[in-house]
């Protein structure tokens, strides 16, 4: 049961701008003492409250002026407070998403943006992804999303939906649960990460010097899954969450800001009932500069 | 098209500015609609599909190999088969021609199933019931969840999966060696020699009786002792695993009457023998447990880590009966290891204490591997699974097959009563308790450590089957030593819990190939 890759929830409904680019370090942190199997809230106190940390390095780009790059690469630490679960941490899934602006339509001072991006995430090193405390899943995604912009005068309000095809990871040992639908149990090793649908909206307020927003974010698998269960592997859960939070964004010089966060989670499915925290550093053209 | 849409929306919405798209954003796009038509719906785990091996020899003299249970296959009689020139049986033979016209597609489904190995197919059900079934009561590490009573299993434990595998491959090998010895007996021609084309390669033997039917009956009634909540489900398939042998133009019914026959005979001996192997009560309801770790002769007792603290598995299951001497498996029984005062010992723990704490993915992957834990198919039927894939290759027919598995699987089950026998009599600490900085890559099995069970069942395993496909020996003895060394990796075992458990499953081992010298097969 690890956390979620760490390039979700970064895409805005702010485009860049063409050869406009910027580079932020943030650093998170993220807790929980609860979480869910299937839908029912645990505790476990083998496992105590588990810690995730994470230094995301998060460049974007624009390579022109309806079409933006973004990358991300996060480094992740995770440790349980009690129990015999051993510390993890390791450099996570590596993203790279193209976001194009398909339509751009102006009615007086407001403004409505239509958005097309498509990601692409890979883990950039073998990493355990099959116990209760890992930093990821493993899986390579495809991550495909439209997203409908408005702003008017300073407010702004973004919604997104999206769809993050999950491949196939490699377990280290044989699948060898019991599975009534399956016929030939010489499966190997191989099994399948359900794919998720998401839903983020976003609204809130944004000058020259200063970006506040609050978000809601929710996944829901796409594929039916397992839940967590003795001898079940981790990555074939079926994982879903209702995440809500805070961003907030602060230029101090020209090029240069601080950006902080909250997120908290209602409701979930085979995963943490986390709370999380952020703060970072941007150099460049964040969200404000537009 | 573009060209198109921008008309259009420049006329109608004359002060809305629209982007020029460039041909090279439409490939995003159409992308992002590729990705939605794929989004279908997929299986969590892929299942493989298995080609048929067609077996390498008859074993004409199958019927004289040494049966496990039964004291002879005289014990069993099979009547003699009306001649294939009666009415009655030419009656069946053009039945089952008839019905060959008429197959559905789900009973060629059932014949190409089926028809992978009787036997194989059969192991392979009983691994997914063990991994249902083989779930420990109370409070779960891997979810933190007390289990609910009606899928919690006093029993489960390692020695429940090894004995469920023995009876299940003793009581085919009896049956199929009793089915042999008449098929040779009476010699009822085969149906490919009476101008029958079946669906599927048929091993060229006698057909009366039916060795699926016998290997259906035999593993169905086993099971059904051993899992009784799902008698319904197993009668269902043996069923269809007899039928399908019709479908395929490989039997009539009559085969398979008497290979039911024959096999039901062989189970009761076998569910006999299970009813007195000392297997019930090992849970150890009366907790004698506790009387035995304040006897232990070491210097530290075993804990529970669990949280909270539980019976440790199956105390009693050193006792179960074995299937190869006895005296001759605890002759040797290691003696206590270094007390954990002495330097040997504090060495032994400052390796497992630097391997856990700089484990590599590596020994992470081989922990996990040979993990095996609860509902899985255990460790002995992670060996069984290695097993199907050389039974395979070999091209063994059902009765060598099964005769491999039945080695195997009591070598097995021999081998993991002795290590229990030996944990439960010095209760040696495991290194996280001791050390409790020492985090592992698997969830701490709830026993005492030494000597270790992956060591003496895997050793036992791999010098069973290397002399079964000795072209595969050394690949096998690597497996074994990897199987244990995982527990030192894994930061559960000490090295002297492996070093002494190889030594034990060695000698079991050696057991199982003298027997396996002796019992008629060449």
């Amino acid at each position: 049961m690890g956390v979620e890759t760490h390039a979700q929830g970064h895409l805005d409904g702010f485009m860049r701008g063409q050869r406009k680019g910027s580079l932020a370090i943030i650093g998170s942190q993220e807790t929980y003492d609860t979480y869910y199997v299937n839908r029912t809230e645990t505790q476990n106190p083998n496992i105590g409250t588990v810690t995730t940390q994470a230094l995301t390095l998060v460049g974007t780009y624009g390579l022109g002026y309806d079409l933006d790059l973004i990358l991300s690469a996060p480094y992740i630490r995770t440790e349980a407070s009690a129990g015999y679960s051993p510390k993890q941490e390791s450099l996570q899934d590596a993203s790279a998403t193209l976001r194009w602006e398909a339509f751009d339509y102006k009615f007086g001072t407001s403004r409505l943006s239509w958005q097309f991006a498509v990601g692409y995430s890979v883990p950039m090193q073998n990493y355990v992804n099959d116990a209760l405390v890992v930093i990821g899943r493993g899986s390579k995604n495809l991550d495909g999303r439209t997203l409908l912009h408005f702003k008017s005068r300073s407010f702004f309000l973004t919604g997104q939906y999206g769809y993050i095809r999950r491949g196939q990871v490699s377990l280290d040992h044989i699948v060898n649960t019991y599975d009534p639908g399956q016929l030939n149990p010489n499966s190997g090793s191989k099994v399948n990460v359900p794919d998720v649908t998401e839903l983020i909206i976003r609204g809130g307020y944004v000058n020259k010097w200063l970006n506040i927003d609050v978000w809601g974010q929710r996944q829901s698998p796409h594929s039916t899954g397992t839940n967590i269960g003795p001898g079940i592997p981790f990555p074939t859960n079926a994982v879903g969450f209702t995440r809500v939070g805070a961003t907030a964004y602060i230029r101090l010089l020209k090029q240069f800001g601080l950006t902080a966060g909250y997120g908290t989670t209602l409701d979930g499915r085979n995963t943490g009932k986390s709370t999380q925290i952020n703060g970072g550093l941007v150099i460049g053209h964040w969200t404000a500069n537009n | 098209m573009q060209n198109h849409l921008r008309r259009v929306l420049t006329r109608c919405y004359p002060n809305m500015i629209i982007n020029y798209m460039k041909t090279f954003y439409s490939t995003i796009i159409l992308a992002a609609l590729c990705l939605w038509l794929s989004a279908c719906k997929e299986p969590n785990i892929d299942e493989g599909i298995l080609p048929f091996a067609v077996p390498t020899t008859v074993d004409a003299d199958g019927g004289n190999w040494r049966t496990v249970v039964l004291k002879s296959t005289a014990d069993i009689t099979v009547p003699q088969p009306a001649a294939t020139t009666s009415d009655t049986y030419q009656k069946e033979l053009s039945d089952l021609k008839n019905g060959l016209l008429a197959t559905t597609p789900e009973q060629n489904t059932a014949v190409n199933y089926w028809a992978v190995g009787g036997v194989l197919r059969w192991n392979q059900i009983a691994r997914q019931l063990v991994a249902k079934y083989n779930n420990l009561p109370g409070y779960d590490p891997a979810t933190g969840q007390v289990i609910s009573a009606d899928i919690a299993n006093p029993n489960a434990g390692a020695p429940y999966a090894a004995r469920i595998y023995a009876l299940l491959s003793v009581a085919q090998y009896d049956a199929l060696v009793v089915a042999w010895r008449a098929k040779y007996q009476y010699n009822r021609s085969s149906l490919e020699g009476q101008g029958v084309l079946s669906r599927v390669p048929v091993l060229n033997v006698p057909s009366y009786p039916s060795e699926d039917a016998a290997i259906a009956e035999a593993s169905c009634q086993v099971l059904a002792f051993l899992f009784p909540n799902e008698t319904a489900w197993l009668k269902a398939k043996a069923a269809e695993h007899k039928q399908s042998r019709i479908w395929a133009g490989a039997n009539v019914n009559s085969d398979l009457k008497a290979g039911e026959d024959l096999a039901a005979g062989v189970a009761a001996k076998v569910i006999d023998r299970a009813k007195t192997d000392k297997f019930n009560g090992t849970n150890d309801p009366a907790n004698v447990w506790t009387g035995l770790l304040a006897n232990a002769r070491y210097d530290q007792k075993w804990q529970s880590l669990g949280i909270p603290a539980r019976s440790p598995v199956l105390p009693l299951a050193g006792l179960v009966k074995t299937w190869f001497d006895s005296t001759a498996i605890f002759r040797s029984s290691p003696a206590a290891p270094p007390a954990t005062t002495s330097s040997e010992f504090q060495k032994a723990l400052s390796e497992v204490r630097d391997i856990a704490s700089a484990r590599t993915r590596d020994q992470w992957r081989i922990a996990n591997y040979w993990d095996n834990g609860a509902n899985t198919y255990s460790l002995s039927g992670q060996w069984n699974f290695l097993a199907e894939d050389l039974i395979r290759q070999a091209g063994q027919n059902e009765l060598r097959t099964a005769r491999s598995y039945a080695l195997l699987n009591r070598a097995m089950q021999d081998a993991t009563t002795a290590s229990w026998r030996i944990m439960y009599t010095y209760f040696v600490p495991r290194p996280s308790q001791i050390d409790p900085a020492i985090k592992t890559a698997v969830t701490i099995p709830n026993m005492p450590g030494y000597v270790s069970p992956h060591a003496t069942v895997s050793t036992a395993a791999g010098a069973a089957l290397a002399y079964l496909f000795p072209a595969n020996a050394n690949t096998l003895n690597a497996q074994a030593a990897e199987s244990g060394l995982s527990g030192l990796y894994g930061g559960t075992h000490y090295r002297f819990d492996i070093d002494e458990g190889a030594k034990m499953g060695n000698l079991i081992g050696q057991l199982a190939v003298t027997e396996a010298k002796a019992d008629g097969a060449k």
